[in-house]
């Protein structure tokens, strides 16, 4: 509420937030957990969380646990990025996680492998033509799957004036529903050599990172990214500025739908098999990294950078439950106040800023 | 002609309740793999008898499932067949079941009341009990054959709130405490993976993270067991060193076990299981007896039998 005051769209020079920029206490917040972790492995498991403590491997660092801190929230990651704009914009995406499950599914299809061991796929979708395809094809799809879910998502909000929260719950249930129709709930495997590569290994994080840089620069650096913060901020006073608010929102939307689809094919090829219920949950996960990295669901504030620093805090939380051994039942219920918490956290800090 | 029109629509329904003959099916949810099988051989039977069945998704939701079996109550079905979501919540199913005195069958999860099931209801599964049970005595035999004696093991569990995780899991232990067991486990950890690929591969990675050596994963389904080959792979540990078992035997699996990856699964006849669940349905709303719990077999699966399978799930 404070920026309002500081003149039209939050577009003004705010002296107060350039004096501590808002991820500093992120990555202040992933430098606490990450070492809390460090600490209670050391005293009460007697091993460390972070460092190599293996005799037979020569390395300071434990490698294998810094990777899959961050390769099993890339994928979400992914759509994060995307999630990010759209609630920086203003608006809110719950449709991500039924995209990826439904994008999955038609992705994969077309990325099936003829023969499985000597045998013809049992799991095949279409008859021979849609077997071992060029991987170009299978992704290409999937991307245009998101696309078309995005612009439908994007021309709702902007054209029939529905609340973004409407549209996109709408688009989540359509996309989950047809997920399942796809197979009749079957799942969708075995797809080529070409179509594994690319979720083998850290590949999932290479692309996480690379569109990361992406579109943080696109957000500073571009007319595209001064106007999502614009109107986001006072979508009235932006309007009357002559940003071209509808077209900006089905392209924000768009951009989320293709992103989303992109990580149905990341995951689908990980994972080497599509199942419906694939991406359950993601849309919230990905909305609570954002909101963790400092991205504000009144919109008009936040930074992708927050967004990653947010995706790894959810991440050093995960591995750092399971160095623990701690119950599962926990996990779930910490994860949750440490959600919580840090939106608590940041309002108190937003507030004490506005007085100041 | 408005009044031929309103007898001609009367008439139509009429003759749609005349010949209801329907069963009403609830699904726990579509998007399962092994609950797809099981609802195909419902489907496949019905059709081979000429029977209509309404077959509904519950999507996970146990209130949602309680509604549509009212639902199935209210509209005059014969016989229901329901695949709990939650097993421990079958008592208000049972109930309004027997008050409306339609016959009621419960299908792959046990439910909470199963000893106390009122007349017309039954229980189609397989006996959850010799489920993971033959795959770990299996598993304990291949690794005594291999000349261990003592061996750590990771336990990966579906869903906590499943009554078929925590008995898969128990079974572990069971098989220990009775000494059939030709090895001594140690297990290092026991964490859930929710029956998920992609969970059991991040799970798997942050524990080889740790170093730890172990010997075999010991999965409460095939997908995790999947899951863990990967993350094992992935981290360059030969497939000959461990012993990974997991229970359902679908096609990924079997296509895993081809390749010499997964070494041990168990088969749930899922559609043997519907089909099983229709009869026990059309008897029951014929009137005649039929057995409160009745068990469809497991059968083992390893590499020497694997051809026998290929073409069931």
């Amino acid at each position: 509420m404070a920026q309002t005051s500081h003149g039209i769209g939050g577009l003004s020079y705010d002296p107060a937030k350039n004096s501590r920029p808002p991820e500093l206490n992120v990555l202040l917040a992933l430098v606490l957990i990450t070492t809390a972790f460090e600490l209670i492995g050391r005293l009460f498991m007697g091993d460390s969380f972070l460092f190599n403590t293996r005799e037979n491997v020569d390395a300071l660092f434990n490698w294998q646990r810094l990777n899959i801190i961050i390769l099993q929230v890339s994928i979400v990651g992914i759509i994060a990025l995307g999630v990010t704009q759209v609630i920086i914009s203003g608006g809110i995406d719950l449709s991500s996680g039924s995209i990826v499950g439904a994008t999955a599914m038609i992705t994969m299809s077309f990325a099936q492998t003829a023969i499985v061991n000597g045998n013809p796929n049992p799991k095949a979708i279409f008859g021979d033509w849609a077997m071992d395809l060029p991987v170009l094809v299978p992704v290409a799809v999937g991307l245009c799957c998101g696309l078309i879910a995005g612009l439908v998502n994007g021309a709702l909000i902007a054209y029939t004036r529905i609340p973004p929260f409407i549209a996109t719950l709408g688009m989540m249930v359509f996309a989950r529903g047809l997920s399942r129709w796809w197979s009749n709930g079957n799942p969708v495997s075995f797809p080529t050599e070409g179509y594994a590569v690319i979720g083998q290994g850290m590949m999932p994080v290479v692309i996480f990172v690379s569109l990361a840089v992406l579109f943080h620069l696109v957000l500073n650096h571009t007319k595209y990214g001064k106007h999502c913060y614009a109107i986001g901020s006072n979508e009235q006073a932006s309007r009357m500025s002559g940003i071209k608010v509808n077209n900006h929102k089905v392209l924000v939307y768009t951009i989320a739908g293709i992103l989303a689809a992109l990580a149905a094919v990341v995951v689908s090829s990980k994972n080497l098999t599509a199942q419906s219920g694939m991406g359950m949950m993601y849309e919230l996960d990905a909305i609570a990294m954002a909101v963790i990295g400092g991205v504000s669901l009144q919109g008009g504030r936040g930074s992708i950078l927050g967004t990653v620093l947010g995706a790894l805090i959810f991440g050093v939380i995960i591995s750092g439950f399971t160095f623990l051994k701690l119950d599962a039942y926990y996990q779930e219920m910490v994860k949750g106040v440490i959600i919580v918490g840090a939106v608590v956290l940041d309002q108190w800090r937003q507030k004490n800023r506005g007085r100041g | 002609m408005k009044k031929c029109l309103f007898a001609a629509g009367f008439a139509a329904l009429m003759s749609t309740t005349a010949m209801a003959e329907g069963i009403g099916v609830t699904m726990a949810a579509f998007d399962d793999n092994f609950l797809t099988v099981l609802r195909n051989g419902i489907q496949s039977q019905a059709d081979a008898a000429g029977l209509s069945v309404q077959i509904e998704d519950a999507q996970n939701d146990v209130a949602k499932q309680l509604d549509q079996i009212n639902n199935f109550i209210a509209s005059g079905v014969d016989a229901i067949i329901v695949n709990p979501v939650d097993t421990s919540a079958t008592q208000a199913m049972s109930d309004a079941a027997a008050a409306a005195g339609v016959p009621l069958v419960y299908v792959n999860r046990q439910p909470i009341n199963v000893d106390t099931l009122p007349d017309g209801q039954a229980f189609v599964a397989s006996n959850e009990v010799d489920s993971s049970s033959q795959g770990f005595i299996e598993q304990c035999n291949q690794w005594a054959a291999a000349g261990k004696t003592e061996v750590s093991v990771y336990v990966m569990q579906g869903e906590l709130s499943n009554q078929a995780a925590v008995q898969r899991t128990q079974n572990y232990y069971d098989v220990m405490d009775a000494g059939k067991c030709a090895v001594k486990v140690n297990i290092i950890d026991q964490q859930t993976a929710n029956w998920s690929r992609d969970q059991a591969t991040s799970l798997m990675t942050n524990w080889l993270s740790t170093g730890a050596p172990f010997d075999g994963v010991l999965a409460n389904n095939d997908e995790m067991a999947l899951g863990a080959i990967q993350a094992i792979k992935a981290a360059g540990i030969g497939m000959d060193a461990v012993i990974v078992s997991g229970v359902d035997a679908t096609q990924d699996a079997l296509a895993s076990m081809q390749a010499g990856e997964l070494d041990i699964t168990v088969f749930q006849n899922a559609a043997a299981q519907g089909g099983g669940a229709l009869d026990a349905a059309v008897k029951l709303a014929a009137g005649e007896a039929v057995e409160k719990k009745v068990y469809i077999p497991f059968e083992l699966v390893t590499p020497a039998n694997i051809d026998g399978y290929l073409a069931k799930n």
